[in-house]
């Protein structure tokens, strides 16, 4: 069992096998385990999939049948910074579908794909639960909110000159974000390393370590 | 206005209101300590039972009748629902974020009350803070005794599991939800059996909602008539709402309900900015038919006024469009999220939202007959027999249903923009 | 289980019916003739309630809803209506959703003409489509497996298939994927649907997405001509509909026996058809010429082998095989044998098999339906999956209803995913470990105790060619100390428990009469003429004897003892020490090659006659087409051989043969093919399996078997895709023949210092890769039979195994 996932970081077998235990039936663990194999393998490879199987005692077709269902589980190469732009219905009225474009332009990466240099993927979001702070958007699913086409484009110039290891939400409110759904409290130093929610039984980082 | 449950403490205290120090300085466990040492689960069931708090997921089914469809075998889960995503709705989100002590004590007196020693919070993906600032208030809970084996020193042990989910709407369902959460597709299952009855593993599970079960420490600690005796008799309790689009007080407001949609979109809500017209708004979240003003500003924010007036509360989210909107392309934007978010099991949502989605896309640039807006409501009709309130449908679960209500709404208060846009109404073919 | 009997009242577009309780509402209006339409629902699925297709009105305290009838349990007073104009409405529209995205391209698809999509269209849709938007477009077809093909455009999503792969045969390779209007079944990368019933997906599938590789653009469905029979390819005998279209067979399907199979088969019943026509079939008769053969007329060979057989003395004549024949060749090979040449050295088995009066009158014998209600099932022979798929079918469905499943085994078999408990023991050492179990103490005690618990149904026989064959006899003995129903023999050869119930064996007589019972034998003799007495030899008797000179001739009926029986090198020997070899074969085969004279055997669906199964039940076969070139049924061959020799086996056509067989062989008294045909039930009919008419009650003794100690036992089991005769020759199929590895436990395989994929030498001749397996004990190894990588290996008890060094 362990052997499947043998090359897998240490922290990431440990987080897998406490996942599984965490569940009544192993099967459970499939989701959070595409997550640690998506930070393993950058995307949910072919390979990941097959591992994936093993650890939870389906074939390799079930776990497709599941990655595929769901738009976090990348199958595809994805960028450093997957930037997210929500387009649903308060967005759109206030002007996702503008910040979408300029994110596009700014990355010269048409939504639905990946740069060339593998920096940015783009694509079209729904709803992401900031209609408060519309328009909006998330890199590696962490959330920016009440954005404008100009610092929507700001923002993702300012990832690309200065490559954040971890993405922080926070970080990126202050120097490029506006109006919020609500008071967020206190700041995080917790972020993504990847295209992967930002949560420690998942893969995150403290950024500054 | 003046009454809070939910806010209380991320009002008052901003800056820590998530951390248990803040939490237990503000009373925080009191209830879960009145629940295991003065009370047993059968009495706080009770008081949720006499609360008269209607479900905050968007059903509105009474939580504590809910709890009373349990049958006596075990073991049996509880699943908080946090895969908040209507669009329109951030108040799941703001829960989580800033008050997870609030929820966790909930979620385990909930448990306590319903017998379950293994609960699971499933929060939707693109909530990392919120998982986060959950995951924190797990673990500073465990610590100090108020989750694990033998809670408080009672018989009572308790493990919470949070469980991210991956994109995907449906997932809300409860069905679908734990669909996820067993490691599948986020398909919702045929109803019988309930999952009271046949939920999570095929055991019997609660699947509440965020906001439900962040009531609990206070219908626990001051009784559930306390609840019932807040606002209209049907619709009790407070309740928030999110309230987005052109408005100038964008936010989630915890109200009672009662008042007018009037007084929310003007008084709480700050009016339209640059006080613009009013054209349309939508009461309860995208899935929601549209509300306006020429009939709906002067109907009561009730769960049942709305229902009577065609439309729904739902999961709260209000969006506010004023005179500018471009109706087709709003309403095309909210029949997109539900093709996209469609998971394809049945033929009607699949290929019907789909169809729908395509024809406001010829519509909108440009390609439009004058047939279509019948084409619309037909398609409409063949997914949402009858398109009536509350709907009926030829779909497996409410999805598909949903994704016609914009349509309906539009061809019914602005037909005649539609017709414009396509641009070959009646009197410019004559 | 609810009572069958029990029913409910509900009413019908205003007619009063009497339902079924528990019925889902589709099926008890399609029942009292309400048909709705439908592409999800499949009486043999789970319901999912997907296509929608189904919906009806139904009554309700809110006014009437639209509701899938596939989904609703009848109730006692439920108000249906089926043809409402809502209902109308929206059945049409779920029609017209499902076809805005079909392809329509009903002229080339292999469905058109039988398409539930097709005729719904025409009878219910709308005459032009509103839909103006582009379709969705798919790459198509793509194949899922090397006999499966999928065209996702055409596709409904109904999800048939997909349950048909997990729930049925437990083979989720075939899966949905995407969501929304993207959603399309597919296979993963690298992992087709390589499952042994991947066949039936295409068979339910209610539109032209799956097509079969063998069918595709064959035939219209107008052009075939439709024969209900069936399959051969196993001792279940799954119910079939042969289709033929122009001469020649081109697909076959299952048909419904809820009784025998359930409609379902597996690939190998469904697909084996295409050995058929094949190439190399043997169609004339053929004379050795020293050199090879050469073709002749039948009148010489008859002469020929007439003279030949005729110039031994009778019991110097042996006859192997008959195990693929129907009851009636059976029967007249018996009768040729016994009462013409006079030789009493007569198997239907090739030393593979079981005692054949513990298989013939194995007591008590339960039936297949059996298993639908007993507690628990307990299987101790053969991988069913392997060999008697169609019944592995028929277990799982039991297990998924409830019922407790033991496994027995010296290896890992495809039941032990879902077995209540597996019983795993070293090969050579099953005695022991029935020891332990019988005992209801000890490490087997939970078992013991959960078979003793309730009603039992036990499936015994070999689980391998090299396990001691009176192991299967200590089981059956061991299964009637169970309370339930009986047991049920397993072996694996087409016809073989209708040969064995037609005589062919060496101590066997027609209708279950032992050789030893003087007065049965004499009621035969009656009927026959003079038959020898004794018992005589079986299979390997008559191999050892031919190599001593005692047999002199050897007739080889649709047997291949070479590639068959545990002693290869001993059956090479005998055929070459015989002085003359007749092989009634279509094929040339390892063993028929040594043969003096091949004559062309007529095969399944060219000929017509009755079969029994593994519990005893007769049902007809059918001829769908003549046979092949100058192939004839074995019947007309022997008559002719018969009068060659001077005598008549009264045996002029399958009608008088069957007559003769129901008036002589008692335990088949009565049973006629007239009777099957025109009185029977539709399921077939069992014969008595205890008292009555069947003279023999075969009470299994508790035979001590030997232990085998050696350092390597052998588990040398039989495979679904072995190198079998016509697995080799069915053009779809032929690809599919197993991987061929040793399969030895980890700490075995370290002491021997071979690793996963390096080559071991298996008793000294035998080169193959080794395959690290956990699930094979200690000190056995597990060794495909009948592949071409084992060819010539002795099935002894036990073998030497050693790395090849440099290799691998």
């Amino acid at each position: 069992m362990t052997n499947v996932i043998s090359h897998w970081s240490r922290a990431n077998q440990e987080r897998a096998a406490t996942m599984i235990a965490s569940y009544p039936d192993r099967r459970s663990a499939l989701m959070p385990l595409l997550y640690l194999a998506t930070l393993e393998h950058e995307f949910v490879t072919e390979v990941a999939m097959v591992e994936v199987a093993e650890l939870v005692g389906i074939t390799p077709a079930q776990v497709q049948s599941v990655a595929s269902f769901y738009t976090m589980f990348k199958r595809e190469p994805v960028g450093d910074y997957l930037v997210s732009v929500c387009t649903s219905i308060t967005c759109h009225l206030l002007g996702g579908d503008e910040v979408l474009a300029s994110v596009e332009d700014a990355t010269q990466t048409p939504r639905g794909s990946t740069s060339e240099d593998g920096r940015f993927s783009v694509e079209r979001a729904e709803c992401i639960g900031a209609c408060g702070g519309a328009p909006a958007l998330q890199v590696n699913y962490e959330l920016i909110e009440g954005l404008t086409p100009d610092k929507a484009s700001a923002l993702v110039k300012w990832l690309a000159d200065t490559t954040p290891a971890v993405v922080l939400a926070d970080e990126m409110q202050q120097l490029f974000g506006g109006q919020r759904s609500f008071d967020w409290g206190p700041t995080d130093s917790e972020g993504a390393t990847g295209a992967v929610p930002a949560f420690a039984p998942y893969g995150s980082s403290e950024a500054g370590r | 206005m003046t009454e809070t449950i939910l806010t209380t403490r991320m009002v008052a205290h901003p800056a820590d209101s998530h951390t248990i120090d803040r939490y237990l300085a503000t009373g925080g466990y009191d209830a879960l300590r009145k629940a295991v040492t003065e009370m047993t689960p059968e009495d706080v069931a009770g008081e949720v039972k006499a609360s008269n708090m209607r479900g905050r997921g968007g059903a509105g089914f009474p939580t504590g009748v809910k709890w009373g469809f349990l049958p006596d075998t075990y073991p049996r889960y509880l699943v908080v629902n946090c895969d908040e995503s209507e669009p329109g709705t951030f108040n799941d989100r703001q829960l989580t974020e800033r008050d997870p002590h609030q929820l966790l004590e909930g979620a385990i007196i909930s448990s306590y009350a319903l017998g379950v020693s293994q609960a699971f919070v499933y929060i939707r993906g693109e909530y990392p803070k919120g998982a986060r600032r959950l995951q924190r208030a797990i673990d500073e809970a465990t610590a100090a005794g108020f989750l694990g084996e033998n809670i408080l020193d009672s018989d009572f042990s308790l493990t919470v599991t949070i469980h991210l989910g991956g994109g995907a709407y449906i997932c809300g369902e409860e069905t679908a939800l734990l669909n996820s959460l067993e490691g599948r597709r986020g398909e919702p299952r045929l109803k019988p059996p309930f999952p009271a009855i046949e939920g999570l593993y095929a055991k019997p599970t609660i699947v509440n909602n965020v906001e439900s079960i962040s009531n609990i420490p206070w219908i626990t600690l001051n009784g559930g008539n306390a609840y019932a005796s807040i606002g209209p008799e049907r619709s009790a309790g407070t309740k928030m709402l999110s309230i987005s689009g052109h408005i100038n007080k964008p936010g989630n407001y915890e109200i009672v309900m009662g008042m007018t949609w009037r007084e929310l979109i003007y008084e709480v809500g700050g009016g339209i900015p640059g006080d613009k017209g009013l054209k349309a708004w939508i009461p309860g979240g995208a899935s929601a038919p549209w509300f306006i003003p020429s009939l709906h500003l002067d109907t009561l924010v009730t769960f049942d006024d709305v229902g009577q007036n065609g439309s729904m509360i739902g999961a709260g989210a209000v969006v506010v469009m004023d005179e500018t909107t471009d109706v087709v392309a709003a309403a095309h934007s909210i029949v997109r999220f539900f093709a996209h978010e469609s998971c394809g099991q049945c033929t009607p949502c699949r290929e019907g939202t789909s169809w729908l989605q395509a024809v406001l896309e010829r519509i909108m640039s440009g390609g439009g007959r004058l047939e279509d807006i019948d084409l619309l409501l037909d398609v409409s009709d063949n997914i949402s027999p009858g398109l009536k309130w509350p709907p009926a449908m030829t779909t497996i679960c409410p999805l598909g249903p949903s994704a016609t209500a914009p349509v309906s709404s539009i061809i019914k208060y602005f037909r005649d923009e539609v017709e414009a846009m396509i641009g070959t109404t009646e009197v410019a073919n004559v | 289980m609810s009572d069958a009997t029990s029913t409910v009242s509900i009413t019908i577009n205003g007619v009063d019916h009497e339902v079924e309780a528990g019925a889902r509402l589709i099926s008890a209006a399609e029942r009292v003739g309400e048909y709705i339409p439908r592409f999800c629902h499949h009486d043999k699925l789970e319901p999912v309630g997907k296509c929608r297709m189904c919906l009806v009105e139904v009554e309700g305290p809110r006014g009437s809803q639209l509701v899938p009838s596939c989904t609703m349990p009848v109730s006692d007073g439920m108000v249906v209506d089926t043809q409402s104009d809502v209902v109308k409405k929206a059945q049409e529209g779920v029609l017209e959703f499902l076809l805005i995205n079909h392809p329509l391209d009903c002229p080339v698809c292999d469905k058109g003409g039988e398409c539930p999509l097709q005729d719904q269209a025409y009878s219910h849709g709308p005459g032009e489509s509103r839909f103006v938007e582009e379709k969705r477009t798919f790459v198509k077809p793509i194949p899922v497996s090397d006999v499966v093909l999928l065209d996702r455009e055409r596709c409904v999503l109904c999800d048939r298939c997909v349950r048909v792969a997990d729930d049925i045969a437990g083979d989720p390779l075939l899966v949905f994927n995407e969501r929304g209007n993207q959603v399309q079944i597919l296979t993963f990368p690298g992992e087709p649907f390589a499952s042994y019933f991947s066949g039936n997906t295409v068979q339910v599938c209610p539109v032209g997405a799956l097509t079969s590789v063998d069918y595709r653009f064959k035939a219209r469905p107008w052009d075939l001509v439709s024969t209900t029979s069936v399959s051969l390819r196993d001792t279940v005998h799954s119910n079939v509909e042969i289709h033929t279209s122009r001469g020649k067979v081109v697909r076959v399907y299952g048909a419904e026996n809820d009784s025998v199979n359930d409609g379902w088969l597996s690939d190998k019943d469904r697909f084996s058809f295409s050995a058929l026509d094949a190439e190399d079939r043997v169609t004339t008769p053929l004379v050795a010429t020293g050199d090879g053969f050469a073709e002749a007329t039948w009148p010489e060979a008859i002469d020929t082998v007439a003279a030949r057989l005729g110039s031994c003395m009778g019991t110097e004549v042996g006859s192997i095989g008959g195990a693929n024949n129907t009851n009636e060749e059976a029967y007249v090979l018996s009768k040729f044998m016994r009462s013409v040449i006079g030789t009493p050295h007569i198997d239907a088995q090739l030393g593979d098999g079981i005692n054949p009066q513990l298989a013939a009158a194995v007591t008590p014998r339960a039936t297949l339906t059996d298993l639908d209600s007993v507690s628990t099932i307990f299987v101790w022979g053969p991988d069913l999956k392997e060999t008697l798929p169609v019944l592995y079918l028929r277990v799982r469905k039991a297990v998924r209803n409830g019922t407790n499943l033991v496994v027995a085994s010296p290896a890992a078999t495809g039941l032990d995913g879902i077995a209540t408990h597996v019983i795993r023991y070293r090969a050579g050492a099953g005695h022991d470990a029935l020891r332990k179990l019988a005992s209801g103490d000890g490490s087997l005690k939970v078992v013991s105790h959960l078979l003793a618990a309730g009603s039992v149904v036990t499936l015994f026989g070999r689980s391998s060619i090299s396990e001691d064959e009176r192991l299967a006899e200590a089981v059956a003995s061991f299964a009637r100390t169970l309370d339930g129903p009986g047991s049920l023999p397993l072996l694996g050869r087409g016809n073989t428990f209708g040969a064995l119930d037609m005589g062919l064996a060496n101590n066997l007589l027609p209708g279950r009469v032992s050789t030893g019972d003087a007065a049965g034998a004499a009621a035969i003799e009656d009927a026959w003429g003079l038959i020898p007495e004794s018992a005589g030899l079986d299979t390997m008797g008559m191999l050892n004897a031919a190599v001593a000179g005692d047999i002199k001739a050897i007739v080889l009926v649709g047997a291949d003892p070479v590639r068959d029986c545990p002693d290869p090198a001993l059956a090479v020997a005998a055929l070459e020490a015989a002085e003359f070899v007749v092989a009634i074969d279509a094929f040339v085969t390892d063993s028929s090659t040594h043969a003096d004279v091949i004559l062309p055997a007529a095969l399944w669906s060219e000929v017509e006659g009755s079969v029994t199964n593994l519990e005893g039940r007769v049902q007809s076969v059918q001829s769908a087409l003549p046979p092949k070139g100058r192939a004839r049924s074995l019947i007309g061959t022997l008559s002719d051989v018969a009068s060659a020799m001077g005598a008549d086996l009264n045996a002029h056509d399958v009608a008088i043969v069957s007559k003769e067989i129901a008036s002589v062989a008692p335990a088949y008294g009565g049973v006629s093919r007239d009777f099957l045909i025109f009185e029977g039930d539709a399921d077939g009919v069992i014969v008595p399996t205890t008292a009555g008419h069947q003279p023999l009650g075969y009470i299994a003794t508790d035979v001590s078997v030997p232990l085998v100690t050696d350092r390597f036992t052998l588990h040398f089991p039989r495979s679904m895709y072995d190198d079998g005769v016509t697995t080799r020759h069915a053009g779809s199929i032929s690809g599919l023949v197993n991987e061929s590895f040793v399969r030895i436990n980890p700490r075995d395989a370290s002491m021997l210092a071979v690793e996963d994929g390096s080559t071991v030498e298996l008793a000294g001749t035998i080169r193959m890769p080794a395959r690290l397996d956990p699930e094979v004990s200690e000190g056995s190894v597990v060794v495909p039979f009948n592949v071409e990588a084992t060819k010539g290996l002795t099935a002894s008890a036990s073998l030497s195994v050693q790395a090849v060094r440099g290799e691998g």
